[in-house]
């Protein structure tokens, strides 16, 4: 764990903090309402009380012996003895300062990318990780739960590693360094994992967000770090549908933000094949990540769109929470073409 | 052939070739430059579509170039000319119909003639050529000839008449041909169809300046090539006789026109029958000459040369000159036979004849008495010997004839000779009137000898000078004294005895020779016969004569379809011509001279009623058309005077237009986007 010297914030990370705060807090009461409060299963658990079933809820906690005697369906609820460290590894390469359509937000034309440039968190894949990650850090510090970031890449104005910890402080710290931090440089998720890893408490909670940008046989292997540690896995697979699906109307030069491959492109002739391999792509990252038994989340930022920007980073955030992974059925593409994400 | 643009300026739009170029760079360096998120994603793409790219991108740019290509070229009128096998001619509304009709056309092929091929091609033509057109006909052979009378409209009678045409033995002679059918369309111009196999050396240069007249008034000559496939014919060029071994030789040349080797039997036949067959190996297209030796003896006349051959027969025989050969005949008048033959007045002179008897001899000898004179016959008797005939005046007729017909007489004296009789009645044969006989020395005695012969008389030529000086040995004791003359261009004296009384005396009459020996021809009065130059003499006499040629009737050499011209002697009749069908042949008088024209080949005999043949013709059909091979390509002769007619002009602006759409659609297909990259630091 490293941690460089406290930063004087600037107004401008503040109001970040502020607004990823306001975020999450929605988010999170959104997660909270009906029936879909998380409840986590760990190793050991105690009765609390009965709750009144509702549909949705997991049967196997139904008390069949009330059931039995009254006619009313109940549910027993139950409380975890021990807090799970949780880390969240944010993966702020470049790539993530993309939004839709690659580049041609809004932005991206007004900044060009501009180092010391923080990103917008509504045009960018990197906005909609971050407050993904606030968001998660939110929920999991209001359950009590120990909640530490790992920024992979990015300059986060020193700050790239926060272990977990409990408390309102701890929580504090996160958001400013998600206020804070730039998409910068290369994430080499091979290397960063690895490392994150390595000095993981054992049987912690991971939850990675990344693009997932770079070969999957390079990095998919160093899940055995946490695996190897008997980490609960669960992998956010962003991207953004527009980009995938090259949505240019002309030829353009594309080039990458992170090590400047250029590649001049007619969109026309590569949408089928992009499609093809982007298929093969998801398949491949999700095979790779379930070998180590690990959750995989295919999340669409749909960055632009606000209104499906938003139900995107909640249902995301559920997903996550809930521990449902996307199946082997789920098209990336159909998931554009129907609106609703995957 | 050759390429050619009606709008060469045009062909500046090649430069829009450019533009698929100028395309192809600009379409790989978008200007907008986009930052990118998954180029993960796009490299995986680009490795997928490098594969297809490399065939497609470069080819796509072909297809561009050779587009653009050939719109200019389209655009451009490209028109593709060369060089077609007929002239390109048509609309004259005259059209003629030109068959040849010579004897090669009577070549087989298929089983059907060529003749009969042409004269189906030409009617198909004649039935094709739409209603209005002006037709002629003309068909040619050794002369043309015209099958309608102009140019009609109607072409039915035209088209029986072809087909009634029959094959001739004439030669090709289309300039004739050509000639009439330049008067017949009468300066207008016209297309003319020829139906001909072009066969032979000399048809079509013979030819060329007619055409060049014809093509020149603006009409054309379409040549419809008749020919065999390939060309076969065997045909005798030509027989002839010539000295040598045995009776000499007749030389056969066989020529071979087709493209394999061939063995054929032959055969030589002579006049008197006799034959000689032979095998003729020819190579292809190549002749042979082969030489036959004659038989010692043979009539003289006509003879054949034969080799058999299915592809052209009329051209299977050759006829030549065959002079009498081998053993002449000489007919031996005996005025004194006597009751032994050691006894008789020729005794001597029949074994200096024919020394190894008459088969084998060079001269063959007929003994007769003086009623055989009756049976002389210039046809077989060269030479008529009369030894010591006491009154040749019942025979005097027949011996004048004999010799005015260019026979020879010698007359030798003897004790039945009775001068004045031989001067009343032989007076215009003999080369002096005898006055009397004289003994010039006793009996026992030697006699008187001769002298010796000079070197400048002809008889004795072949004599050497010993031989000569033999001459001295012969003695005479008696002999005819003859009447005083005068060596002249007719008479002149052969030999005298020492003393200058003449002993042999030549004079010519007519065509024949008279010799006079003015001694005897047996023992009585000369030691002649007992000397060594006996019979060299008789024998040198006798050839001296002529003996050893043919009958004095003349030679002449004959064409199939042309005329013969024969001076003919100074007769009071008009001779006829027998043809080889013994038939009598049409003949005309010009002057001196009768004229005829053979019909076909063989012997043709020119004669007088009831006397002996004046002249034979031997008629052959023309060589060179035997030769059915093609030497000189009508059209090309043509294309030299006139290559426009010939030339073909094809536009292909609709082709190219047809390949630029189809070039275009190809691109349609093939033109789908292309991904290519460049990294930042290559784009640097």
């Amino acid at each position: 764990m490293s941690r460089s010297a406290q930063p004087i914030w600037s107004p401008e990370v503040l109001g970040r903090v502020r607004r990823l705060h306001l975020v999450a807090r929605v988010l999170t009461n959104a997660l909270l309402q009906g029936e879909h409060r998380s409840q986590r299963v760990g190793s050991a658990i105690e009765f609390a009380d009965y709750q009144p079933y509702l549909p949705g809820m997991d049967l196997r906690h139904l008390d069949w012996k009330v059931m039995g005697r009254s006619d009313a369906l109940v549910v027993k609820r139950f409380e975890t003895e021990t807090q799970i460290p949780t880390t969240i590894v944010l993966d702020l390469s470049k790539d993530l300062a993309t939004g839709a359509h690659g580049g041609r937000s809004s932005w991206w034309r007004r900044s060009g990318a501009l180092p010391g440039e923080l990103p917008d968190l509504e045009q960018t894949k990197a906005g909609f990780a971050i407050q993904l990650a606030a968001t998660l850090a939110y929920f999991f510090q209001l359950h009590g739960e120990p909640v530490g970031l790992e920024i992979v890449a990015g300059d986060s104005s020193g700050v790239t590693s926060l272990p977990p910890r409990s408390g309102r402080h701890a929580l504090q710290r996160i958001f400013l360094a998600l206020a804070a931090v730039k998409p910068d440089g290369q994430a080499d998720l091979r290397a960063a994992l690895t490392r994150v890893g390595e000095r993981m408490r054992r049987r912690s909670l991971v939850m990675v967000i990344s693009d997932g940008m770079e070969e999957p046989s390079g990095w998919v292997p160093s899940m055995q770090a946490f695996a190897r540690r008997k980490a609960d896995i669960r992998f956010v697979h962003l991207y953004e549908p527009s980009e995938w699906g090259l949505d240019f109307d002309r030829a353009v030069r594309l080039f990458s933000p992170e090590d400047g491959v250029e590649l001049a492109l007619d969109p026309a002739a590569a949408r089928d094949v992009i499609r093809d391999i982007a298929r093969e792509y998801v398949a491949e990252v999700r095979l790779g990540i379930a070998a180590y038994g690990g959750l995989y989340c295919l999340t669409p930022c749909f960055v632009g769109d606000e209104q499906r920007r938003q139900l995107a980073l909640e249902y995301a955030a559920r997903r996550v929470i809930l521990g449902m992974s996307t199946g082997a059925d789920v098209d990336p593409f159909d998931a554009m073409a129907d609106g609703a994400a995957p | 052939m050759s390429l050619s643009l009606v709008a060469p300026l045009a062909l500046g739009l090649l430069a829009l070739v450019a533009l698929p170029i100028i395309a192809h760079i600009a379409r790989q360096k978008p200007k907008e430059r986009v930052p990118f998120g998954a180029m993960l994603l796009l490299e995986r793409v680009q490795k997928r579509l490098r594969r297809r790219r490399r065939i497609k991108d470069p080819l796509l740019l072909l297809l561009r170039l050779l587009m653009v290509a050939l719109v200019a070229l389209a655009i451009s009128g490209l028109q593709w000319s060369y060089q077609g096998g007929t002239p390109q001619f048509g609309g004259t509304g005259r059209v003629i119909i030109l068959i040849d009709q010579s004897m090669s056309m009577s070549l087989a092929d298929g089983g059907r003639t060529l003749l009969e091929v042409a004269k189906s091609e030409a009617d198909q033509v004649l039935e094709a050529i739409p209603d209005g057109t002006l037709v002629g006909a003309i068909v040619f052979g050794d002369e043309a000839e015209l099958l309608s009378e102009g140019l009609v409209r109607d072409s039915s009678r035209i088209r029986s008449r072809i087909a009634a045409l029959g094959p001739t033995l004439g030669k090709s002679n289309l300039r004739s041909g050509l000639l009439e059918a330049r008067r017949m369309l009468e300066g207008e111009p016209g297309e003319i169809y020829l139906f001909s196999d072009e066969a032979g050396p000399t048809m079509v240069p013979e030819a060329s300046e007619e055409l060049r007249r014809i093509v020149s008034g603006g009409s054309a000559v379409i040549p419809k090539q008749i020919r065999a496939n390939p060309p076969r014919n065997i045909a005798v060029a030509d027989a002839s006789f010539g000295t040598g071994v045995e009776g000499g030789t007749i030389d056969v040349r066989v020529s071979n026109y087709g493209p394999e080797p061939l063995e054929v039997p032959c055969e030589v036949t002579f006049p008197d029958g006799q034959s000689i067959p032979f095998f003729a190996d020819l190579p292809p297209e190549g002749e042979i000459v082969e030489r036959l030796t004659v038989p010692r003896a043979a009539d003289g006349g006509v003879g054949k040369a034969h080799c058999e051959d299915v592809d052209l027969a009329a051209d299977n025989e050759r006829f030549f000159h065959l002079p009498r050969v081998g053993a002449s005949s000489v007919l031996v008048v005996d005025g004194d036979p006597g009751d032994t033959p050691i006894r008789s007045e020729v005794y001597f002179l029949e074994r200096a004849l024919a020394p190894w008897g008459d088969r084998r001899g060079a001269v063959r000898p007929e003994v007769v008495g003086a009623a055989g004179l009756l049976s002389l016959n210039p046809e077989r008797h060269q030479v008529v010997f009369l030894a010591n005939v006491s009154d040749p005046r019942p025979y005097t007729p027949a011996i004048t004839e004999f010799v005015r017909q260019g026979g020879a007489l010698v007359v030798s004296m003897g004790t039945n000779v009775d001068p004045e009789r031989y001067n009343t009645s032989m007076s215009h044969l003999l080369p002096a009137s005898i006055r009397r006989v004289e003994d010039l020395a006793a009996r026992g005695e030697m006699g008187v000898p001769l002298e010796v012969p000079g070197t400048d008389i002809e008889l004795f030529e072949p004599f050497t000078r010993s031989g000569r000086s033999a001459f001295q040995e012969v003695r005479s004791r008696r002999l005819a004294m003859l009447q005083p003359y005068q060596d002249s261009a007719e008479v002149s004296t052969l030999l005298r005895y020492s003393g200058g009384a003449p002993a042999l005396v030549q004079r010519t009459v007519g065509q024949g020779t008279v010799l006079l020996w003015t001694s005897s021809v047996d023992y009585d009065w000369s030691s002649l016969p007992t000397q060594a130059v006996f019979m060299p003499l008789v024998q040198r006499v006798v050839g001296y004569l002529g003996a050893d040629s043919g009958g004095s009737a003349g030679t002449f050499d004959g064409v199939v379809g042309r005329s013969v011209a024969i001076p003919l002697p100074d007769l009071t009749v008009q001779p006829s011509v027998t043809g080889p069908d013994g038939n009598a042949v049409p003949t005309r008088l010009e002057g001196s001279t009768l004229v005829f024209t053979p019909n076909r080949p063989g012997a043709y005999s020119v004669s007088v009623e009831a006397l002996p043949t004046i002249a034979w013709v031997a008629a052959n059909l023309d060589a060179s058309e035997s030769d059915v091979r093609t030497y000189d390509d009508f059209a090309r002769s043509e294309a030299e005077i006139k290559p426009d007619l010939f030339t073909r002009v094809v536009d292909l602006s609709p082709y190219l237009w047809a390949g630029a759409l189809l070039l275009m659609f190809g691109i349609v297909l093939l033109g789908l986007p292309v991904l290519s990259s460049r990294s930042e630091e290559e784009a640097a």
